[in-house]
């Protein structure tokens, strides 16, 4: 999976040279919005970290990554106390993840009292109380119902105070790398940030992974499994439940911070607002709740649509726009020209067609792809798949 | 000396007069008329919030399902009024026939999100009732995406922006209710009146609908025990698809009020705004009571319309006050007492 990412650009770059640069254009993801992916995939993660693995829905996720951007943008233009304006992004980074974590403590501390659809509730509620004071607060900037935006350098990721070990990310601010390691390589700002933030996702990827695995992991499912019993038999489920939740606002924070490196600006309802924990949600059901992988496939997914659907990297609207002849364009369709149609029924009509998807999901696939390719196959992809490989080899 | 001539020159005024030079005057008469003033406009408020608020509380405390497509409901019924306005009120069509139309087109919507509605739970909802209530939320969740997207397209293929609020069924509002009236001697909108009358029919719609009626009957008893119901011969299932149809219906009548309101306003974005009020409204009565929604309408109501008078008043100058307070009340109140004012207990838990 990491090697698929890893080559991806490469391979999207060489094909848009071949004849078949349309099609590649238009069916396969372009570069921005795989850094979309990575970003949304991390904070998917997070969320289902919560409520995948303890059965707790957390509605009101959008908080921490909220959380996570605005303290990155704040700190590198110096308006948090404490917080010089140059310190480097890797730290503010983790600062604002941290404060994050902590927000976390102190939603959790009350909300951990209730289950079910209250839970649910009463993280939304926070979120929203949250989101409206940012939408609000005139500190942030002139105009906070805008949000703000990054006035100074381009943010780094790497190893702070060295300089040969970090990269500038952003599409416009970002490093570019010209002939990789004598290879005749060159990479774009945009594909420079793809790999850095990709390394940040790789990096929590596997932080979440390790703590899954854990004994404290399987606490976690077991409280997702049979609360109950998991507190007869002596877990302390609360502290439990608000350790997960901490770190679950933890790399939800980081998954902020590093969108708000790449894109320079942030805005409440990109960040705080519930539509976004909506995205983490939908993203999570169709790749699948309670696997930590599922997630990104989920947002993969997503994102693949969405760039299919749209025109900014020529989506299918676009082929059909110029692949079909005049005359089918014209046609009429109860009064309405087809392509009229198909101007605002295709073009970055994703959620349309994603909510569509998604109900089918909830209705019959509800362990999502990770999921089910997991039952089907008995075990994880990648332990399991050798064996399935072998016998159909004989 | 009587105080009467002096209240009846004070209410003229009132209108004329900015509420926050009126505070600073300070004389005790005027005090009372401004928070008469508010107090009337937060029952006002209060009655738009309990009618997008009452279908969702139906629907939960018979059937445990928190339908998120409440909201999207609401704003396709906006939408659905306004066209049949649009259709029929013109330049000249009279006070009276206009009303008349709006209770034609309330009916009218009731009837098709009632039909919608039954349907959905026949089609989506009841294949998914043994799985846990999260699947539930998802899955109306994703039904309201839906709507909400095919609402944008149908919109932008007819040439109007989703966005902004459809000023065509807005403006067929009746002059009338456009002005204030004197009640008790203050100055009352005249919207916020019309708007508690419907509440007001609503909720006694609602009240005899649950307890004069054979289905309101199953609909108490199930919300008590469903198991129990069922074992005494009733048709549960077919209890739950009459109700889902009403809550849904009610969701929709809910959008038609909203529709001549200047603060909400047919918008695609009501979709998420009915839907995250109706949620503070039916949790803080306690999610399932009918009484509870009623109360805690009138509640955030009034919340609403003091810190709007705190803010306008420049009292307090931060500008979100009124939306921080409501979710605030929501997040207080489940601290407190998580079941909510009137709530159940085990309701809404795992």
């Amino acid at each position: 999976m990491i090697v698929g990412f890893l080559l991806y650009p490469l391979v999207y770059e060489a094909l848009l040279a071949t004849p078949a640069a349309p099609f590649a254009e238009a069916f396969l993801p372009a570069i921005t919005f795989m850094v979309v992916v990575l970003y949304m995939g991390l904070f998917a993660m997070s969320f289902d970290f919560v409520s995948g693995y303890t059965g707790y829905l957390s509605f009101g996720h959008a908080a921490f990554f909220g959380t996570g951007a605005y303290f990155v943008v704040l700190a590198a233009n110096g308006q948090v106390p404490g917080v010089p304006g140059g310190t480097p992004f890797m730290i503010t980074l983790l600062l604002g993840a941290t404060l994050a974590g902590l927000l976390a403590l102190v939603i959790g501390s009350v909300s951990f009292r209730l289950t079910g659809v209250y839970f649910a509730m009463i993280t939304l509620g926070f979120a929203q109380v949250i989101y409206e004071l940012i939408r609000s607060w005139g500190y942030v900037s002139t105009n906070p119902t805008e949000g703000a935006t990054v006035s100074g350098d381009a943010l780094a990721i790497g190893v702070p105070y060295v300089d040969a070990l970090s990269l500038d990310v952003g599409r416009l601010t970002g490093e570019s790398v010209e002939n990789l390691l004598g290879l005749g390589i060159d990479l774009s700002a945009t594909v420079v940030s793809y790999y850095a933030l990709g390394v940040v996702v790789v990096g929590c990827y596997f932080a979440m992974q390790r703590i899954i695995h854990s004994p404290f992991g399987r606490v976690m499912i077991a409280i997702r499994e049979n609360e109950e019993r998991a507190r007869a038999v002596g877990y302390p489920t609360y502290r439990f439940k608000l350790a997960a939740f901490a770190i679950s606002g933890f790399f939800g924070a980081i998954a902020g911070g590093i969108f708000a490196a790449y894109s320079r600006s942030v805005a409440p309802d990109g960040t705080f607002y519930f539509l976004v924990t909506a995205d983490a949600l939908i993203t999570t059901i169709v790749g699948g709740f309670g696997t930590l992988a599922g997630p990104i496939y989920g947002t993969l997914f997503n994102q693949g649509l969405e760039d299919v659907l749209s025109t900014e990297s020529g989506g299918i609207a676009t082929l059909l726009r110029e692949g079909l002849p005049p005359s089918v364009l014209e046609a009429d369709l109860f009064g309405v020209s087809l392509e009229l149609f198909v101007n605002t029924a295709v073009d970055g009509r994703a959620p349309l067609y994603l909510g569509i998807i998604f109900v089918l999901f909830v209705l019959f696939v509800p362990n999502g792809i990770l999921g089910t390719l997991r039952d089907r196959l008995g075990g994880t992809v990648g332990k399991r798949l050798p064996y399935h490989l072998r016998r159909y080899r004989r | 000396m009587s105080l009467a001539p002096l209240v009846a020159v004070v209410s003229q005024v009132a209108p004329l007069v900015d509420p926050g030079a009126l505070l600073a005057t300070g004389g005790a008469v005027e005090g009372i008329q401004t928070a008469a003033r508010v107090l009337a406009e937060g029952i006002g408020k209060g009655a738009v919030y309990f009618t997008i608020a009452v279908g969702l509380t139906l629907v939960f405390g018979l059937m445990g399902v928190l339908n998120f497509a409440h909201g999207a409901v609401a704003m396709v019924g906006a939408y659905l009024g306004g066209l049949v306005l649009v259709l029929v009120v013109g330049a000249n069509t009279g006070t009276i026939a206009t009303i008349l139309v709006f209770f034609v087109a309330l009916a009218l919507v009731f009837a098709v999100t009632t039909a919608a509605g039954s349907a959905m739970e026949v089609a989506l909802i009841r294949p998914i009732y043994d799985r846990t209530p999260t699947y539930q939320i998802l899955l109306t969740f994703g039904v309201s995406l839906i709507i909400e997207e095919v609402a944008r397209i149908v919109l932008t293929l007819r040439g109007i922006q989703p966005d902004p609020q459809w000023q065509a069924p807005m403006a067929t509002a009746p002059d009338v209710l456009l002005g204030r009236t004197e009640l008790l001697g203050i100055g009352v909108r005249r919207l916020y009146l019309f708007e508690v009358a419907i509440g007001a029919v609503v909720a006694v719609a609602v009240w005899a609908f649950l307890t004069k009626t054979l289905y309101g009957l199953y609909i108490r008893a199930g919300s008590e025990d469903t198991e129990m119901v069922q074992a005494l011969g009733i048709d549960v299932r077919q209890a739950f698809t009459v109700v889902f149809g009403v809550g849904t219906g009610l969701a929709a009548v809910g959008g038609v009020l909203l529709m001549w309101d200047p603060i909400w306003g047919p918008s695609v974005l009501l979709s998420i705004d009915v839907l995250l009020y109706a949620f503070v409204v039916v949790i803080i009565g306690g999610l399932g009571s009918f009484t509870g929604t009623l109360v805690a309408a009138g509640i955030v109501g009034i919340a609403d319309s003091v810190t709007t008078w705190l803010f306008t008043t420049g009292i307090v100058t931060f500008p979100g006050l009124s939306e921080v307070t409501i979710f605030l009340l929501l997040v207080v109140m489940l601290i407190i007492r998580p079941q909510g004012l009137y709530g159940v207990e085990e309701v809404g838990g795992h």
